[in-house]
Protein backbone atom coordinates (compact mmCIF):
# COMPACT_ATOMS: atom_id res chain seq x y z
CA UNK A 1 0.00 0.00 0.00
CA UNK A 2 1.04 3.75 -0.48
CA UNK A 3 3.18 5.14 2.73
CA UNK A 4 2.09 8.50 1.04
CA UNK A 5 0.72 10.97 3.92
CA UNK A 6 -1.76 12.85 2.25
CA UNK A 7 -5.09 12.18 4.07
CA UNK A 8 -7.92 12.37 1.81
CA UNK A 9 -11.37 13.52 2.46
CA UNK A 10 -14.22 11.75 0.69
CA UNK A 11 -17.24 12.84 0.35
CA UNK A 12 -19.61 10.38 0.01
CA UNK A 13 -22.77 10.60 -1.31
CA UNK A 14 -24.71 7.61 -0.82
CA UNK A 15 -26.98 7.48 -3.12
CA UNK A 16 -30.03 4.84 -2.77
CA UNK A 17 -30.75 4.94 -6.74
CA UNK A 18 -28.38 6.38 -9.22
CA UNK A 19 -27.72 9.43 -10.09
CA UNK A 20 -24.86 8.95 -12.52
CA UNK A 21 -23.21 12.45 -13.39
CA UNK A 22 -20.00 11.15 -14.75
CA UNK A 23 -18.83 8.62 -16.72
CA UNK A 24 -17.36 6.39 -14.22
CA UNK A 25 -17.30 2.19 -14.38
CA UNK A 26 -17.97 -0.67 -12.03
CA UNK A 27 -15.14 -2.42 -13.21
CA UNK A 28 -12.54 -2.01 -15.84
CA UNK A 29 -13.68 -2.17 -19.28
CA UNK A 30 -11.27 -1.28 -22.51
CA UNK A 31 -11.53 1.65 -24.06
CA UNK A 32 -10.70 2.71 -28.04
CA UNK A 33 -9.92 6.24 -29.09
CA UNK A 34 -9.23 8.87 -26.82
CA UNK A 35 -13.05 9.27 -25.62
CA UNK A 36 -14.78 6.93 -22.92
CA UNK A 37 -16.61 4.99 -25.40
CA UNK A 38 -15.91 1.52 -23.77
CA UNK A 39 -15.48 -0.93 -26.20
CA UNK A 40 -18.46 -3.90 -26.74
CA UNK A 41 -20.00 -5.92 -29.15
CA UNK A 42 -23.02 -4.90 -31.35
CA UNK A 43 -25.30 -8.25 -31.40
CA UNK A 44 -27.61 -6.50 -33.92
CA UNK A 45 -25.07 -5.89 -36.49
CA UNK A 46 -23.20 -9.08 -37.31
CA UNK A 47 -23.58 -12.62 -36.17
CA UNK A 48 -21.31 -12.92 -33.08
CA UNK A 49 -19.51 -16.29 -32.89
CA UNK A 50 -17.19 -18.18 -31.42
CA UNK A 51 -14.81 -20.34 -33.23
CA UNK A 52 -13.01 -23.21 -32.28
CA UNK A 53 -10.32 -24.91 -33.24
CA UNK A 54 -10.44 -27.80 -31.15
CA UNK A 55 -6.96 -29.51 -32.14
CA UNK A 56 -4.52 -29.28 -29.47
CA UNK A 57 -0.98 -31.02 -28.82
CA UNK A 58 -0.20 -33.15 -25.94
CA UNK A 59 -0.09 -30.41 -23.20
CA UNK A 60 -3.60 -30.64 -22.82
CA UNK A 61 -5.62 -33.25 -20.93
CA UNK A 62 -8.01 -34.25 -18.49
CA UNK A 63 -11.41 -36.18 -18.33
CA UNK A 64 -12.93 -33.18 -20.73
CA UNK A 65 -12.47 -32.17 -24.08
CA UNK A 66 -11.54 -28.46 -24.68
CA UNK A 67 -15.35 -27.90 -26.77
CA UNK A 68 -16.77 -28.98 -23.55
CA UNK A 69 -14.62 -26.65 -20.72
CA UNK A 70 -15.05 -23.61 -23.86
CA UNK A 71 -18.73 -23.96 -24.08
CA UNK A 72 -19.14 -24.29 -20.63
CA UNK A 73 -16.64 -20.96 -19.88
CA UNK A 74 -18.80 -19.49 -22.44
CA UNK A 75 -22.32 -20.54 -20.49
CA UNK A 76 -20.52 -18.67 -17.41
CA UNK A 77 -20.72 -15.60 -19.17
CA UNK A 78 -24.17 -16.43 -20.68
CA UNK A 79 -25.99 -16.91 -17.72
CA UNK A 80 -25.10 -13.79 -15.84
CA UNK A 81 -28.25 -12.06 -14.57
CA UNK A 82 -29.20 -8.68 -16.52
CA UNK A 83 -27.50 -9.68 -19.53
CA UNK A 84 -28.25 -10.24 -23.05
CA UNK A 85 -25.21 -11.58 -24.70
CA UNK A 86 -25.70 -12.65 -28.26
CA UNK A 87 -23.10 -14.87 -29.11
CA UNK A 88 -23.38 -18.32 -30.19
CA UNK A 89 -20.94 -21.03 -31.31
CA UNK A 90 -20.47 -21.22 -34.79
CA UNK A 91 -18.40 -24.08 -37.43
CA UNK A 92 -14.98 -25.16 -36.18
CA UNK A 93 -11.98 -24.13 -37.18
CA UNK A 94 -9.17 -26.03 -38.95
CA UNK A 95 -6.50 -23.25 -38.93
CA UNK A 96 -3.29 -23.22 -37.04
CA UNK A 97 -2.54 -19.23 -37.38
CA UNK A 98 -4.69 -16.77 -37.10
CA UNK A 99 -3.61 -15.31 -40.47
CA UNK A 100 -5.49 -18.07 -41.94
CA UNK A 101 -8.75 -16.98 -40.43
CA UNK A 102 -11.32 -15.29 -42.41
CA UNK A 103 -11.98 -11.62 -40.68
CA UNK A 104 -15.72 -12.56 -39.38
CA UNK A 105 -14.23 -15.84 -37.01
CA UNK A 106 -13.68 -15.42 -33.29
CA UNK A 107 -10.95 -17.70 -33.44
CA UNK A 108 -10.35 -20.23 -30.32
CA UNK A 109 -6.92 -21.77 -30.74
CA UNK A 110 -4.68 -24.12 -28.88
CA UNK A 111 -2.16 -24.51 -32.10
CA UNK A 112 -1.64 -21.48 -33.56
CA UNK A 113 1.89 -19.92 -33.39
CA UNK A 114 1.23 -16.34 -34.87
CA UNK A 115 1.31 -15.62 -30.69
CA UNK A 116 4.57 -15.93 -30.40
CA UNK A 117 4.67 -18.49 -28.09
CA UNK A 118 8.08 -20.33 -29.45
CA UNK A 119 10.33 -19.47 -26.35
CA UNK A 120 7.18 -18.46 -23.90
CA UNK A 121 5.99 -20.95 -21.42
CA UNK A 122 5.11 -18.29 -18.68
CA UNK A 123 2.43 -16.94 -20.55
CA UNK A 124 -1.16 -18.97 -20.43
CA UNK A 125 -2.94 -16.91 -23.27
CA UNK A 126 -4.12 -13.75 -25.04
CA UNK A 127 -6.77 -12.65 -26.03
CA UNK A 128 -7.05 -9.97 -28.95
CA UNK A 129 -9.76 -8.06 -29.75
CA UNK A 130 -10.23 -5.82 -33.02
CA UNK A 131 -12.21 -2.44 -32.43
CA UNK A 132 -13.01 0.35 -34.82
CA UNK A 133 -11.86 3.15 -34.34
CA UNK A 134 -14.68 5.60 -35.70
CA UNK A 135 -17.86 4.75 -37.27
CA UNK A 136 -18.32 3.82 -41.03
CA UNK A 137 -14.90 1.64 -41.02
CA UNK A 138 -15.57 -2.03 -42.60
CA UNK A 139 -16.74 -4.24 -40.07
CA UNK A 140 -15.02 -7.62 -41.78
CA UNK A 141 -18.62 -8.57 -41.84
CA UNK A 142 -20.10 -6.99 -45.18
CA UNK A 143 -20.64 -4.19 -43.17
CA UNK A 144 -19.54 -0.67 -41.59
CA UNK A 145 -19.24 -0.08 -37.51
CA UNK A 146 -21.63 2.12 -35.75
CA UNK A 147 -19.76 3.36 -33.56
CA UNK A 148 -16.23 4.08 -32.22
CA UNK A 149 -15.25 0.61 -30.19
CA UNK A 150 -17.15 -1.69 -31.72
CA UNK A 151 -15.26 -4.82 -31.44
CA UNK A 152 -15.20 -6.25 -34.59
CA UNK A 153 -13.15 -9.73 -34.31
CA UNK A 154 -11.76 -11.46 -30.90
CA UNK A 155 -9.16 -14.25 -30.78
CA UNK A 156 -8.54 -16.09 -28.11
CA UNK A 157 -4.79 -17.98 -28.42
CA UNK A 158 -4.00 -20.68 -25.84
CA UNK A 159 -0.36 -21.25 -25.53
CA UNK A 160 0.86 -24.66 -26.49
CA UNK A 161 3.73 -24.55 -24.15
CA UNK A 162 1.80 -24.61 -20.63
CA UNK A 163 -0.01 -27.55 -19.57
CA UNK A 164 -3.36 -27.70 -18.99
CA UNK A 165 -5.73 -29.93 -17.99
CA UNK A 166 -9.61 -30.21 -18.76
CA UNK A 167 -10.21 -32.18 -14.93
CA UNK A 168 -8.51 -34.73 -13.49
CA UNK A 169 -4.93 -34.40 -14.24
CA UNK A 170 -1.79 -31.83 -13.28
CA UNK A 171 -1.61 -28.74 -14.93
CA UNK A 172 -3.33 -25.12 -15.41
CA UNK A 173 -7.28 -25.54 -14.93
CA UNK A 174 -8.58 -25.01 -18.75
CA UNK A 175 -11.57 -23.60 -17.81
CA UNK A 176 -10.17 -20.92 -15.16
CA UNK A 177 -7.91 -19.18 -18.04
CA UNK A 178 -10.98 -19.69 -19.91
CA UNK A 179 -13.49 -17.97 -18.01
CA UNK A 180 -11.10 -14.93 -17.52
CA UNK A 181 -10.09 -14.59 -21.49
CA UNK A 182 -13.79 -14.96 -22.65
CA UNK A 183 -13.95 -11.62 -20.36
CA UNK A 184 -11.83 -10.05 -22.22
CA UNK A 185 -13.50 -11.55 -25.69
CA UNK A 186 -16.53 -9.32 -24.28
CA UNK A 187 -14.18 -6.10 -24.08
CA UNK A 188 -13.99 -6.21 -20.17
CA UNK A 189 -10.36 -5.16 -18.98
CA UNK A 190 -8.98 -6.21 -15.73
CA UNK A 191 -10.91 -5.57 -12.43
CA UNK A 192 -8.99 -4.37 -9.05
CA UNK A 193 -11.51 -6.15 -6.83
CA UNK A 194 -9.92 -9.39 -5.71
CA UNK A 195 -12.12 -12.75 -6.02
CA UNK A 196 -13.86 -11.50 -9.14
CA UNK A 197 -13.02 -13.52 -12.13
CA UNK A 198 -11.78 -10.22 -14.16
CA UNK A 199 -8.95 -9.99 -11.46
CA UNK A 200 -5.52 -10.09 -12.46
CA UNK A 201 -4.09 -12.38 -10.30
CA UNK A 202 -6.97 -14.42 -11.01
CA UNK A 203 -7.20 -17.56 -8.48
CA UNK A 204 -8.86 -21.23 -8.89
CA UNK A 205 -12.49 -19.53 -9.96
CA UNK A 206 -14.37 -20.57 -12.67
CA UNK A 207 -17.72 -18.85 -11.80
CA UNK A 208 -18.16 -14.98 -11.67
CA UNK A 209 -18.29 -12.58 -8.85
CA UNK A 210 -20.85 -9.65 -8.51
CA UNK A 211 -18.55 -7.69 -9.82
CA UNK A 212 -18.16 -9.32 -12.74
CA UNK A 213 -21.83 -9.21 -13.04
CA UNK A 214 -21.83 -5.61 -12.55
CA UNK A 215 -19.34 -5.44 -15.83
CA UNK A 216 -21.46 -7.62 -17.73
CA UNK A 217 -24.91 -6.32 -17.04
CA UNK A 218 -23.92 -3.03 -17.88
CA UNK A 219 -22.02 -3.10 -21.21
CA UNK A 220 -24.93 -5.63 -22.21
CA UNK A 221 -28.17 -4.61 -20.55
CA UNK A 222 -30.94 -6.94 -20.64
CA UNK A 223 -34.67 -5.94 -20.90
CA UNK A 224 -35.74 -8.21 -18.61
CA UNK A 225 -33.87 -7.88 -15.09
CA UNK A 226 -33.80 -10.39 -12.25
CA UNK A 227 -32.79 -7.86 -9.65
CA UNK A 228 -32.94 -4.13 -9.42
CA UNK A 229 -29.81 -3.02 -9.64
CA UNK A 230 -29.11 0.45 -7.73
CA UNK A 231 -25.93 2.71 -8.07
CA UNK A 232 -23.83 4.54 -5.26
CA UNK A 233 -22.57 7.71 -6.56
CA UNK A 234 -19.81 10.06 -4.52
CA UNK A 235 -16.64 11.95 -5.17
CA UNK A 236 -13.24 11.02 -3.75
CA UNK A 237 -11.09 14.62 -2.60
CA UNK A 238 -8.30 15.66 -1.13
CA UNK A 239 -8.13 17.71 1.73
CA UNK A 240 -7.57 21.05 -0.69
CA UNK A 241 -10.93 20.17 -2.53
CA UNK A 242 -8.78 18.75 -5.80
CA UNK A 243 -10.38 15.90 -7.24
CA UNK A 244 -8.35 12.51 -6.94
CA UNK A 245 -8.71 10.68 -10.60
CA UNK A 246 -8.47 6.93 -11.11
CA UNK A 247 -8.90 6.27 -7.47
CA UNK A 248 -10.13 2.94 -6.85
CA UNK A 249 -13.76 2.99 -5.01
CA UNK A 250 -15.68 0.02 -3.95
CA UNK A 251 -18.78 -0.73 -2.04
CA UNK A 252 -18.53 -4.26 -0.12
CA UNK A 253 -21.65 -5.39 1.29
CA UNK A 254 -21.62 -5.44 5.68
CA UNK A 255 -24.35 -8.15 5.25
CA UNK A 256 -23.83 -11.91 4.67
CA UNK A 257 -26.53 -13.02 2.46
CA UNK A 258 -26.21 -13.44 -1.04
CA UNK A 259 -28.48 -10.93 -2.76
CA UNK A 260 -28.51 -12.45 -6.47
CA UNK A 261 -29.40 -15.41 -6.96
CA UNK A 262 -27.47 -18.19 -9.55
CA UNK A 263 -24.24 -19.51 -9.12
CA UNK A 264 -22.60 -16.43 -7.90
CA UNK A 265 -19.76 -15.10 -5.94
CA UNK A 266 -20.41 -12.28 -3.15
CA UNK A 267 -17.60 -10.10 -3.74
CA UNK A 268 -17.54 -6.08 -3.53
CA UNK A 269 -17.89 -4.15 -6.53
CA UNK A 270 -15.86 -1.72 -7.49
CA UNK A 271 -14.77 1.51 -10.28
CA UNK A 272 -12.41 3.94 -11.24
CA UNK A 273 -13.27 7.87 -10.16
CA UNK A 274 -13.25 10.38 -13.04
CA UNK A 275 -11.11 13.51 -13.31
CA UNK A 276 -13.08 15.76 -10.82
CA UNK A 277 -12.69 12.75 -8.58
CA UNK A 278 -16.73 11.37 -9.31
CA UNK A 279 -17.63 8.17 -8.80
CA UNK A 280 -20.53 6.01 -9.67
CA UNK A 281 -20.91 2.13 -8.76
CA UNK A 282 -23.08 0.62 -11.06
CA UNK A 283 -24.95 -2.70 -11.21
CA UNK A 284 -25.29 -2.88 -6.73
CA UNK A 285 -27.69 -5.59 -5.75
CA UNK A 286 -29.87 -3.70 -3.04
CA UNK A 287 -27.96 -4.49 0.14
CA UNK A 288 -25.92 -2.25 3.28
CA UNK A 289 -22.33 -1.52 2.22
CA UNK A 290 -19.15 0.32 3.01
CA UNK A 291 -18.07 2.19 0.61
CA UNK A 292 -13.77 2.30 0.50
CA UNK A 293 -11.01 4.97 -1.76
CA UNK A 294 -7.81 3.61 -2.38
CA UNK A 295 -4.76 3.83 -5.11
CA UNK A 296 -4.53 1.74 -7.64
CA UNK A 297 -1.24 0.68 -6.34
CA UNK A 298 -1.18 -3.24 -5.91
CA UNK A 299 -1.63 -5.49 -6.72
CA UNK A 300 -3.28 -3.50 -9.49
CA UNK A 301 -1.76 -1.07 -10.76
CA UNK A 302 -2.41 1.81 -13.04
CA UNK A 303 -0.16 0.61 -15.67
CA UNK A 304 -2.65 -2.26 -15.67
CA UNK A 305 -5.48 0.39 -17.29
CA UNK A 306 -3.55 2.36 -19.27
CA UNK A 307 -6.03 3.14 -21.76
CA UNK A 308 -8.24 4.80 -19.08
CA UNK A 309 -6.53 8.08 -18.51
CA UNK A 310 -6.03 8.12 -21.82
CA UNK A 311 -9.67 7.99 -22.61
CA UNK A 312 -10.61 11.12 -19.98
CA UNK A 313 -7.80 12.93 -21.48
CA UNK A 314 -5.44 12.32 -18.49
CA UNK A 315 -1.65 11.85 -18.29
CA UNK A 316 -1.87 8.84 -15.35
CA UNK A 317 -3.83 8.06 -12.41
CA UNK A 318 -3.22 9.60 -8.98
CA UNK A 319 -2.34 7.34 -6.20
CA UNK A 320 -0.97 9.79 -3.71
CA UNK A 321 -3.24 9.31 -0.67
CA UNK A 322 -4.00 6.69 1.12
CA UNK A 323 -6.90 4.40 2.11
CA UNK A 324 -10.28 5.65 3.79
CA UNK A 325 -13.52 4.28 3.68
CA UNK A 326 -17.37 5.05 5.20
CA UNK B 1 -6.02 -2.71 -1.65
CA UNK B 2 -6.07 -4.15 2.04
CA UNK B 3 -9.13 -4.17 2.28
CA UNK B 4 -9.72 -6.27 -0.43
CA UNK B 5 -6.87 -8.19 -0.15
CA UNK B 6 -8.31 -9.45 3.16
CA UNK B 7 -10.85 -11.08 1.54
CA UNK B 8 -8.95 -13.31 -0.88
CA UNK B 9 -8.30 -17.00 0.10
CA UNK B 10 -5.94 -18.16 -1.91
CA UNK B 11 -3.86 -16.57 -5.28
CA UNK B 12 -3.23 -18.89 -8.38
CA UNK B 13 -0.04 -20.35 -8.93
CA UNK B 14 0.38 -17.53 -11.73
CA UNK B 15 -0.17 -13.95 -11.63
CA UNK B 16 -2.04 -12.57 -15.40
CA UNK B 17 -2.42 -9.49 -16.93
CA UNK B 18 -5.54 -10.20 -19.14
CA UNK B 19 -3.14 -12.20 -20.41
CA UNK B 20 -2.21 -14.67 -18.01
CA UNK B 21 0.87 -15.15 -17.32
CA UNK B 22 3.00 -17.47 -14.86
CA UNK B 23 5.12 -15.44 -12.52
CA UNK B 24 8.72 -15.38 -13.01
CA UNK B 25 11.61 -14.52 -10.68
CA UNK B 26 14.11 -11.78 -11.54
CA UNK B 27 16.56 -14.67 -11.95
CA UNK B 28 14.19 -16.55 -14.31
CA UNK B 29 13.70 -13.75 -16.44
CA UNK B 30 17.30 -13.12 -16.47
CA UNK B 31 17.94 -16.59 -17.86
CA UNK B 32 15.07 -16.05 -20.28
CA UNK B 33 16.32 -13.06 -21.42
CA UNK B 34 19.09 -12.77 -23.77
CA UNK B 35 19.31 -9.17 -23.07
CA UNK B 36 18.65 -6.85 -19.92
CA UNK B 37 18.93 -3.02 -20.26
CA UNK B 38 17.66 -0.01 -18.92
CA UNK B 39 16.72 2.73 -21.35
CA UNK B 40 14.19 5.27 -22.63
CA UNK B 41 11.64 5.00 -24.68
CA UNK B 42 12.63 7.56 -27.56
CA UNK B 43 9.68 6.70 -30.84
CA UNK B 44 7.15 4.70 -30.69
CA UNK B 45 4.52 3.76 -33.63
CA UNK B 46 2.11 1.12 -34.65
CA UNK B 47 1.18 -1.04 -37.49
CA UNK B 48 -0.34 -4.09 -39.09
CA UNK B 49 1.56 -6.78 -40.21
CA UNK B 50 2.17 -7.88 -43.66
CA UNK B 51 -1.03 -10.16 -43.68
CA UNK B 52 -3.29 -7.15 -41.88
CA UNK B 53 -4.21 -9.91 -39.05
CA UNK B 54 -2.26 -8.35 -36.30
CA UNK B 55 -1.49 -4.99 -35.56
CA UNK B 56 1.91 -4.47 -33.29
CA UNK B 57 3.16 -1.38 -31.21
CA UNK B 58 7.26 -0.95 -32.08
CA UNK B 59 9.49 0.97 -29.32
CA UNK B 60 12.91 2.38 -30.06
CA UNK B 61 14.63 1.78 -26.98
CA UNK B 62 17.86 3.79 -26.40
CA UNK B 63 20.05 1.51 -24.14
CA UNK B 64 21.93 3.75 -21.15
CA UNK B 65 22.61 1.23 -19.22
CA UNK B 66 23.05 -3.34 -20.09
CA UNK B 67 22.60 -5.75 -17.31
CA UNK B 68 23.46 -8.92 -20.02
CA UNK B 69 23.81 -9.17 -23.68
CA UNK B 70 25.26 -7.01 -25.61
CA UNK B 71 22.59 -5.05 -27.30
CA UNK B 72 23.08 -1.84 -29.80
CA UNK B 73 22.80 1.49 -28.84
CA UNK B 74 19.01 1.21 -29.68
CA UNK B 75 16.38 -1.53 -29.66
CA UNK B 76 13.42 -2.09 -30.99
CA UNK B 77 11.25 -3.40 -28.65
CA UNK B 78 8.21 -4.98 -30.74
CA UNK B 79 4.02 -5.86 -28.56
CA UNK B 80 1.20 -6.79 -29.48
CA UNK B 81 -1.73 -4.35 -29.91
CA UNK B 82 -1.97 -1.18 -30.83
CA UNK B 83 -3.90 1.48 -33.36
CA UNK B 84 -3.16 1.52 -36.85
CA UNK B 85 -5.23 2.80 -40.07
CA UNK B 86 -8.36 3.32 -38.13
CA UNK B 87 -8.52 0.25 -35.77
CA UNK B 88 -7.62 -0.91 -32.65
CA UNK B 89 -6.46 -4.62 -31.14
CA UNK B 90 -6.23 -4.97 -27.38
CA UNK B 91 -4.38 -6.76 -25.46
CA UNK B 92 -5.03 -5.96 -22.01
CA UNK B 93 -1.59 -6.21 -19.81
CA UNK B 94 0.48 -5.26 -22.49
CA UNK B 95 1.64 -2.36 -21.16
CA UNK B 96 2.89 -0.52 -24.70
CA UNK B 97 5.53 1.89 -23.18
CA UNK B 98 5.55 5.74 -23.28
CA UNK B 99 7.88 8.17 -25.51
CA UNK B 100 10.04 9.56 -22.63
CA UNK B 101 9.72 6.30 -20.17
CA UNK B 102 12.54 4.84 -18.31
CA UNK B 103 12.27 1.69 -17.72
CA UNK B 104 14.34 -1.57 -16.68
CA UNK B 105 13.75 -4.60 -19.85
CA UNK B 106 14.26 -7.81 -19.81
CA UNK B 107 14.29 -9.03 -23.64
CA UNK B 108 14.90 -11.55 -26.42
CA UNK B 109 14.82 -11.41 -30.21
CA UNK B 110 11.04 -11.86 -32.19
CA UNK B 111 10.93 -14.86 -33.27
CA UNK B 112 9.80 -13.40 -36.59
CA UNK B 113 13.48 -12.91 -37.02
CA UNK B 114 12.42 -9.12 -38.14
CA UNK B 115 15.15 -7.52 -36.06
CA UNK B 116 13.11 -6.32 -33.24
CA UNK B 117 13.16 -7.69 -29.53
CA UNK B 118 10.13 -8.73 -27.11
CA UNK B 119 9.76 -8.04 -23.55
CA UNK B 120 10.37 -11.71 -21.80
CA UNK B 121 7.32 -12.68 -19.67
CA UNK B 122 4.48 -10.69 -21.85
CA UNK B 123 4.89 -7.94 -19.45
CA UNK B 124 6.78 -9.30 -16.18
CA UNK B 125 9.89 -8.58 -17.99
CA UNK B 126 8.92 -4.67 -18.55
CA UNK B 127 9.93 -2.92 -14.96
CA UNK B 128 8.76 0.81 -14.85
CA UNK B 129 10.14 3.49 -12.42
CA UNK B 130 8.87 5.28 -10.13
CA UNK B 131 10.34 8.01 -7.37
CA UNK B 132 10.48 7.05 -3.47
CA UNK B 133 10.70 10.53 -2.12
CA UNK B 134 10.62 9.44 1.41
CA UNK B 135 13.63 6.97 0.69
CA UNK B 136 15.44 8.84 -2.13
CA UNK B 137 15.49 6.11 -4.11
CA UNK B 138 14.03 4.92 -7.52
CA UNK B 139 11.64 2.10 -7.03
CA UNK B 140 11.17 -0.36 -10.32
CA UNK B 141 7.83 -2.33 -10.64
CA UNK B 142 6.42 -5.17 -13.03
CA UNK B 143 3.13 -4.44 -11.90
CA UNK B 144 2.89 -7.55 -9.90
CA UNK B 145 3.52 -6.53 -6.58
CA UNK B 146 1.68 -8.15 -3.51
CA UNK B 147 0.47 -11.30 -5.49
CA UNK B 148 1.36 -14.72 -3.96
CA UNK B 149 1.57 -17.81 -5.56
CA UNK B 150 0.10 -21.50 -4.78
CA UNK B 151 2.74 -23.61 -5.02
CA UNK B 152 0.97 -26.65 -7.21
CA UNK B 153 2.75 -29.19 -5.36
CA UNK B 154 2.24 -28.86 -1.59
CA UNK B 155 -0.56 -26.34 -2.41
CA UNK B 156 1.17 -23.56 0.48
CA UNK B 157 0.75 -19.75 -0.40
CA UNK B 158 4.19 -18.01 -0.85
CA UNK B 159 4.85 -14.75 -1.12
CA UNK B 160 5.34 -14.19 -4.61
CA UNK B 161 9.25 -12.42 -5.14
CA UNK B 162 9.17 -10.76 -8.17
CA UNK B 163 7.99 -7.17 -6.80
CA UNK B 164 8.62 -4.07 -5.72
CA UNK B 165 12.38 -3.30 -5.89
CA UNK B 166 14.85 -0.31 -5.64
CA UNK B 167 16.30 -0.03 -9.22
CA UNK B 168 19.91 -0.87 -7.22
CA UNK B 169 18.76 -4.18 -5.79
CA UNK B 170 17.17 -5.00 -9.24
CA UNK B 171 20.40 -4.53 -10.94
CA UNK B 172 22.53 -6.23 -8.47
CA UNK B 173 20.36 -9.40 -8.67
CA UNK B 174 20.06 -9.55 -12.84
CA UNK B 175 24.11 -9.03 -12.53
CA UNK B 176 24.12 -11.90 -10.20
CA UNK B 177 21.99 -13.98 -11.57
CA UNK B 178 23.83 -13.21 -15.22
CA UNK B 179 27.45 -14.33 -13.74
CA UNK B 180 26.03 -17.26 -12.84
CA UNK B 181 25.37 -18.29 -16.17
Amino acid sequence: MSKSVRDILITCFLLAFGLAARPAFSWLPQFTGSSANIDRWDFTSFPVQWNLNPATGSNVSGSRDVHAVIAASFGTWLAAPNTTLGVTEGAQSIVGSEEQSASNVNLICFVCTDADFTKDNTTLAVTITTTADRAGLSDGHGGTAGFAGQIIKADIIFNPNITYTTGGTDGTDLQVVATHEIGHFFGLDHSAVVRAIMFPFAGDLTTLGYDDVAAISTVYPSMSQSFAPTSISGRVALPNGQGVFGAHVFAESTTGSLTIGGNLRKTPIGTITAPDGSYTIKGLPADIYTVSAEPLDDPVTKADINSYPSAFGQSSLQTNFTTRWH
Amino acid sequence: MKKTLAAILLFVAWSAQATMVKPMSVEELTSEASAVIEGQAVETWSSWNAVHSRIYTFTRVRVSKTLKGTPADTVVVKQLGGSADGYTQHVSGVRAMQTGEDALLFLRPSEAHDGTMVVVGLMQGHFRYSRDTKAGSTIVNNGVLGAEELQSNSRQVQPYRGSALTLAQLEARVKKAASRE
